[in-house]
């Protein structure tokens, strides 16, 4: 089927069969799939290494392709509204994983079964009506035919009446099931045949006549059957009249097996039946041969062939099968309403073998091949054509069939997939065709194993975040920005979700990991520390305070304290959070730390200021290369006065500090400790060595302060302690 | 199989390579006149606009790539003119000096948002092919050149994205491996040769671009070159798989081989599987040669001659490592000159087990369970969808093909596009039933 797969994209390049032209211009085809669905951008290339631009310019297309068409809006509806039915009927399976064989084949549970099945019919019957309808807006758009949803229900049907009896109905005779089936779906004779049969005078005289009357009695239609024996009482043979007379009592009263509570009763009251049927079959035999022809037709061959069928007699039904344009079914069934009355499901493949011999399918009709799959007892047969006729059909029915134990349940061991899991990834890979479907994508590739959960996996990597939609609009109000960025966490949060319930922790951490990526860009810095953390991506985590703490470095404090508030809350939640690494968790507590110092210092709040500052040092929290920064900005409390903002023992440790910048930077270690002052200063070392020399000036006018106004005493020993050391 | 859109004019001259970010939400396409464009899907309507634009190299662009998004929008492109650049997209508002990065842009086309961050010029020979690692082994890409060695970079500061430590480079032919393809000398044929194996106008043309490539980027180019470039193939490809650590698919030249290549940031590279379909002689099996279009350049069978035992080799022009997705096994696809699509199904040696001396590659296994000849031309270029089931393919046939694995494990044709005209144009209505029907 797929091999006839052929697209010619357009604007066509080249005549009808005349791709060598494209090839002698050495152009040539090539593609790239889209991650998202199945589909493909084509261009065109050079068949050969060429390195040169071409003389002229010449416009090339790129093309876009789709394997599968995206679902139209009526099969998007067919496809959610059956996935959760599919939902269901997975949650009771997952139940019975943990119980016994025999807990799904209970009462209970085998009713909820049958259920599930019979409501993926009505489903398909109300979309069948559905796209049946003639309205303007949709007959244009229609991606299935009606006739394809009425292919889904006969076969959905037909498997049910085979394969889901009623509980404790499947060794039953199963004939009147399958006439109930028969004549559901495929209505013969039609009803406007009737209708005009019953407006003629002498409808005998009508070709028709006999063909309707005939085939009425072999589906079962007793009231058509009747109505028209009834007109024969006006047939001008007394004969005919007569047996016409017989034979409505008897069509009427052909006993039914749901009228009887025991089949033995049932199969009594047949053989009385039968009994009565070969009495008629007497009389009939009893009319002289002169009076079987009416002058338009030998009534009496028709009437029995009817009673031959009312017999059960096989080569009759055949035969009338064949007359009236009848197929295969239609013998099968009527084989299991009138030959053998109490045919057995397990009976059936035998059956309609034998048919089947006479009447094959028809092999370009894919639903018949499917019906005779199932009537032949090939389940996995009628899989494989069910797979052409709609990938929805293949797996919904498989996936019953593998509960059922109709096909086999092993993973295969080549491909490490089972029957059912195949055919279920065949249509979520349908699915993937609309990137929009991923929901329910995921939802039966999550059913199929573990390879059906990894390439979930890879559907769920690729649900767009949506993070950044407000870039394409221009002006937005800040109301509206919220809003925004509100509905963008929600389809995050929708992908978290669907991580959490499918327990594809990884992909969760890579998808925190790739929002935070974006947040940092948008300067979200707040929300992408969560995701960080959410992700438990420390080195992530160290990246995005390196990413704020850069905001200082090239925007200045305010700007810096702004993005910190975003990102202080996210610090008490890590600091209690366990297993977060120190390393990167100290380096956010730095940068709130410091953003709350610049705060203070803006808010001239210099005491409580300048405590922060040394506290960062003495307590360590300030990474090396911040030193400078730290220490430029102690110059300003320095300098104020009359107040000594700083103790004694906190101007030794600012002094400490400075003293170790120089001494490494003597040692060339410099670069670790000047790198953020030499690039807020836009100098080089030299420079940021002399800035640090203007605080070394500074804090020696601080001592010199310190000692006029007389705090000395212990502090001038703590001083001659640290000249000592 | 249904249309779902068109770029009317994407590029000046034939594209190149194109390639999808992340989401297939953008694509980005190169082409032989030395641009980048970046293109994206409106999902409303499904339509595809040029977000961006611009010249990205002094020689034909032989192919883009995307990073991971969790390092942001970044891509790299290799080109003919020796060079592999990453590109980053900058934050709108951010870009305080609105100049453009190149001073080609037309003005009234939109001012470039992407920025060169780097540039790796350690390469000596054209570039052919790049690929990002998987994402689990950091923000790093392996490039491969015409002078047979694979490069591996590794950024260093990942907000700046300037710094790019050269972890490995591997020159493929040196690697050692039990079963080296023996042949791979012939590649350094005589000039004569290229025109004798090509045909008329487009051997010309060959030689033309190569000579204009030479006097373009300075570069002397050895005699011989001219028929190595033409009828060799440089690609390759990473494991997706994060458990066997990083290992690299890649064939080079003209040798019909692809190797296997493990990296370890404590060892020294080494192959663990010689992926090699000479056992099956193509030449004995009768079969014509691929149909003669100009641009296949069949080794010449004059190279066959010293070595009678080795069938001609055909080079791999490109190499597609399918993401694992819970089999227990590899997929890697080939597309080669002798005009078949293979997969491979590559088997890793026991888990944990050292490989020992010298018998390194018996660790892994391989199988061909597909091979594919129905392009009947060299085939360009083979690629995977995001999980491994569906193989495309083009080849010099004019059609790009699509491979799926049905019931059994059996690969088989899954349809191919073509651009001939159609009997009735407005097919969109008829392709829609096929696939009613067929899908």
């Amino acid at each position: 089927m797929a091999v006839s797969q052929h697209l010619n994209l357009a604007p066509p390049l080249v005549h009808s069969g005349r791709v060598d032209e494209l090839i002698q211009q050495g152009q040539t085809l090539s593609a790239s799939l889209s991650p998202s669905s199945n589909s493909l951008a084509v261009f065109v290339t050079s068949t050969a290494t060429r390195v040169q631009k071409a003389d002229h310019s010449e416009e090339q297309p790129v093309y876009f392709a789709s394997i599968d068409a995206t679902p139209s809006s009526d099969r998007r509806l067919f496809v959610s509204d059956t996935s959760v039915i599919f939902a269901a009927f997975r949650n009771l399976m997952n139940a019975a994983h943990d119980e016994s064989l025999e807990w799904l084949q209970s009462e209970k549970n085998y009713n909820i079964i049958r259920k599930l099945a019979i409501d993926y019919i009505n489903h398909i019957k109300e979309c069948w009506i559905h796209v049946s309808q003639p309205t303007g807006s949709l007959e244009s758009s229609l991606q299935f035919s009606s006739d394809h949803y009425r292919s889904l229900y006969t076969c959905f049907s037909l498997f049910v009446v085979l394969y889901l009896p009623e509980f404790g109905l499947d060794d039953a005779p199963v004939g009147d099931d399958l006439m109930e089936w028969l004549n559901t779906h495929f209505i013969e004779p039609s009803t406007e045949e009737g209708d005009q049969l019953s407006g003629l005078e002498r409808p005998w005289e009508d070709d028709t006549f006999w063909p309707y009357l005939t085939r009425a009695t072999l589906r079962g239609l007793s009231k058509a059957s009747v109505f028209f024996l009834d007109i024969l009482s006006k047939h001008p043979s007394e004969d005919l009249q007569r047996l016409s007379k017989e034979l409505k009592p008897l069509i009427n009263s052909q006993p039914n097996l749901q009228n009887f509570s025991a089949e033995r009763d049932f199969a009594y009251s047949s053989r009385r039946w039968n009994d009565k049927v070969k009495s008629l079959r007497l009389d009939l035999d009893r009319v002289p041969e002169e009076d079987r022809h009416d002058g338009f037709d030998n009534w009496w061959d028709r009437v029995s062939d009817i009673v031959g069928v009312l017999e059960g007699r096989e080569e009759v039904i055949l035969k009338i099968c064949e007359e009236i344009g009848g197929d295969w079914k239609e013998v099968a069934v009527a084989w299991g309403v009138f030959a053998d009355i109490r045919l057995r499901r397990q009976d059936i493949p035998e059956i309609v073998g034998q048919v089947l011999d006479d009447m094959p399918p028809d092999p370009t009709n894919i639903e018949d091949m499917i019906h005779s799959a199932l009537f032949g007892g090939q389940p996995a047969k009628a899989l494989e054509f069910a797979a052409k006729l709609d990938p929805w059909l293949a797996a919904h029915l498989a996936d019953f069939m593998d509960a059922l134990n109709l096909i086999e349940t092993e993973a295969e061991e080549e491909s490490g997939v089972s029957l059912r899991d195949q055919y279920t990834l065949e249509y979520a890979d349908y699915l993937h065709s609309d990137s929009a479907l991923w929901r329910i994508t995921v939802v039966y590739l999550c059913s199929c194993g573990n390879i059906g959960k990894e390439r979930a996996d890879e559907v769920i990597l690729r649900v767009p975040l949506q993070l950044r939609r407000r870039k394409d609009i221009t002006v937005v109000s800040s109301e509206e920005e919220r809003i925004r960025a509100g509905d963008v966490v929600g389809v995050l949060k929708e992908v978290n979700a669907t991580c959490f319930e499918y327990h594809r922790e990884e992909v969760r951490r890579t998808i925190c990991r790739i929002a935070a990526q974006i947040f940092v860009e948008d300067k979200d810095f707040g929300l992408a520390v969560s995701y960080c953390a959410s992700a438990e991506d420390w080195p992530g985590l160290g990246r995005v305070v390196d990413r704020v703490l850069e905001e200082y470095i090239t925007n200045g404090p305010a700007h810096f304290a702004r993005y910190v508030a975003d990102i202080a809350p996210s610090l008490q939640a890590l600091r209690s959070q366990p297993g977060s690494p120190g390393v990167f968790v100290h380096r956010l507590m730095f940068a709130v730390r410091y953003a709350g110092f610049q705060r203070r210092r803006m808010d001239l709040e210099l005491q409580d200021a300048a405590l922060d500052l040394v506290a960062m040092l003495h307590e360590d929290i300030a990474p090396k290369a911040w030193w400078g920064i730290l220490l430029c900005d102690a110059v300003d409390f320095l300098q104020v006065d009359p107040t000594l903002l700083f103790s004694y023992s906190e101007a030794i440790t600012l002094l400490q500090t400075l003293q170790e910048i120089f001494t490494r930077s003597e040692q060339n270690s410099g670069d670790d400790y000047l790198s953020i002052l030499i690039r807020t200063i836009k100098g080089g070392e030299k420079e940021a060595l002399d800035r640090l020399k203007t605080v070394r000036l500074w804090l020696a006018r601080y001592f010199a302060r310190c000692t006029v106004i007389g705090v000395g005493g212990k502090h001038v020993t703590e001083r001659r302690s640290y000249a000592v050391s | 199989m249904i249309q779902t859109g068109l770029i009317q004019s994407a590029h000046n001259d034939l594209v190149t390579h194109a390639a999808y970010d992340f989401y297939g939400l953008r694509l980005a396409t190169c082409s032989l006149d030395q641009r980048i464009k970046i293109w994206q899907l409106d999902e409303s309507n499904g339509n595809w606009g040029a977000e961006d634009d611009w010249k990205a190299h002094d020689a034909a662009v032989s192919r883009v790539c995307w990073a991971h998004p969790e390092f942001g929008s970044i891509i790299a492109s290799s080109s003919f003119d020796r060079t592999v650049k990453i590109w980053e997209q900058t934050p709108m508002g951010a870009q305080e000096n609105p100049q453009p990065i190149n001073g080609t842009q037309p003005a009234s086309v939109l001012s470039s948002r992407w920025a060169e961050r780097a540039m790796l010029i350690d390469a000596r020979g054209t570039v052919r092919a790049v690929e990002f690692a998987p994402h689990y082994f950091g923000l790093k890409f392996a490039s491969i050149s015409t002078d047979n060695h694979i490069r591996v970079y590794e950024c260093l500061e990942q907000p700046s994205l300037a710094n790019w430590l050269l972890s490995e480079e591997i020159d493929i032919l040196a690697l050692p491996s039990t079963s080296s393809p023996s042949s791979v000398s012939l590649a350094f044929a005589t000039p004569t040769q290229t025109s004798a194996t090509l045909e008329g106008a487009s051997a010309s043309l060959v030689a033309q671009a190569l000579q204009q490539s030479q006097s373009q980027t300075g570069v002397q180019i050895r005699p011989g070159m001219g028929n190595r470039e033409a009828d060799g193939g440089w690609c390759l490809s990473w494991c997706k798989d994060r458990y066997w650590g990083e290992v690299i698919a890649a064939g080079c030249g003209i040798g019909g081989t692809v190797k296997i290549i493990q990296l370890s940031p404590s060892r020294r590279p080494t192959t663990l599987l010689v992926l090699d379909p000479s056992p099956t002689p193509y030449a004995d099996e009768g079969t014509p040669p691929p149909a003669p279009a100009p641009s296949i350049t069949i080794p010449a069978t004059s190279t066959t001659n010293d070595s009678d035992s080795t069938p001609a080799p055909y080079a791999i022009t490109s190499i597609a490592w399918a993401p694992s997705c819970g089999r227990s096994y590899h997929l890697i696809a080939t597309g080669s000159r002798d005009g078949h699509v293979r997969i491979w199904r590559v088997k890793p040696g026991d888990e944990g087990g050292e490989p020992e001396e010298g018998e390194s590659e018996g660790k892994w296994t391989a199988s061909v369970v597909a091979d594919f000849d129905h392009h009947k031309s060299a085939v360009g270029s083979v690629e995977w969808n995001i999980t491994g089931t569906v193989l495309s393919s083009a080849g010099n046939d004019g059609r790009i093909r699509l491979w799926k694995a049905t019931s059994g494990n059996v690969w088989r044709p899954a349809g191919s596009i073509g651009v001939e005209q159609t009997e009735e144009q407005q097919d969109a209505d008829v392709d829609m039933d096929d696939n009613a029907a067929a899908s």
